[in-house]
């Protein structure tokens, strides 16, 4: 059952990045994103991570593609027409050399061996959120201020210039 | 094979498949959603190293990587907006002024 759960949500997920990389429109890529981003909240929640799926479904889908909505809206559509798809002398230089990253990878991961503890806490929602606010407490201080700082600087960049 | 390495194995993937989706796509926007993409798979191996171990810190630490991606989208679409007003530019083979 959980292989084939695995299964379903693996080849969702390499569907949707085939859609992100090879579809002529933008507003096409960004639909095959949103999609991987659900495949991507399946995969957290069969993971075990409750809390980090509803933040990936509120942060990335919701928020994230609105942003590029925006975006997407303000651009005008012929300019958009000239520059969509994918260089293809890149792509066909650039894809061995991905297979060959990724297969050294595969070996490392299929031969090596990981730290088996396996003391998996009952309830992840507030074991998350009771480390966040008590050891991370600073880091989370930290986030606040560089979202701080990314939006003061999303003001200045879109500002009309006098 | 565990599940949690063929879980790593996807990430590795995603990750892999953002840095191709960043050498390749002609469009500025799809160029920043192949970094989104990457992002993805990094969260994705924390949480599956998490449930290997049985901790909760990566996932603390994807939190982490969610905020600083909320930003890096604000940034990057506010230059590609003003780059698009500025020089009129869509494309990335239209930006080589540090090239020439």
């Amino acid at each position: 059952m959980e292989w084939l759960i695995f299964g379903f949500l693996a080849s969702w997920a390499f569907l949707s990045v085939m859609g992100v990389l090879f579809l002529k429109s933008p507003v096409h890529a960004l639909l095959s994103f949103v999609s991987l981003v659900l495949a991507i909240a399946g995969m957290f929640l069969h993971l075990g991570a409750e809390l980090l799926a509803g933040l990936q479904l509120i942060i990335y889908a919701v928020a994230i593609v609105v942003f590029y909505v925006f975006v997407i809206t303000t651009v005008p559509w012929e300019k958009v027409k000239r520059f969509e798809g994918f260089y293809k002398r890149e792509f066909f230089i650039g894809f061995p050399i991905m297979l060959v990253v990724f297969s050294i990878f595969a070996y490392a991961i299929l031969t090596g061996d990981f730290a088996q503890v396996n003391v998996a806490g009952k309830d992840n929602v507030k074991e998350v959120g009771k480390s966040l606010f008590s050891t991370y407490l600073f880091p989370l201080e930290v986030a606040s201020v560089i979202l701080l700082t990314a939006m003061i600087g999303a003001v200045l960049l879109g500002r009309k210039e006098e | 094979m565990s599940i949690e390495k063929a879980y790593i194995l996807i990430s590795v993937f995603l990750f892999l498949s953002g840095a191709l989706g960043v050498i390749i796509r002609k469009n500025l926007i799809t160029l920043l959603i192949s970094t989104e993409l990457m992002l993805n798979g990094v969260n994705l191996a924390l949480a599956s190293v998490d449930r290997m171990v049985g901790g909760i810190e990566g996932q603390v630490f994807a939190l982490f990587v969610l905020a600083v991606a909320a930003s890096e989208v604000a940034v990057g679409l506010g230059l590609i907006v003003a780059i698009f007003r500025l020089k009129g530019y869509e494309g990335t083979s239209e930006i080589k002024h540090l090239r020439e």
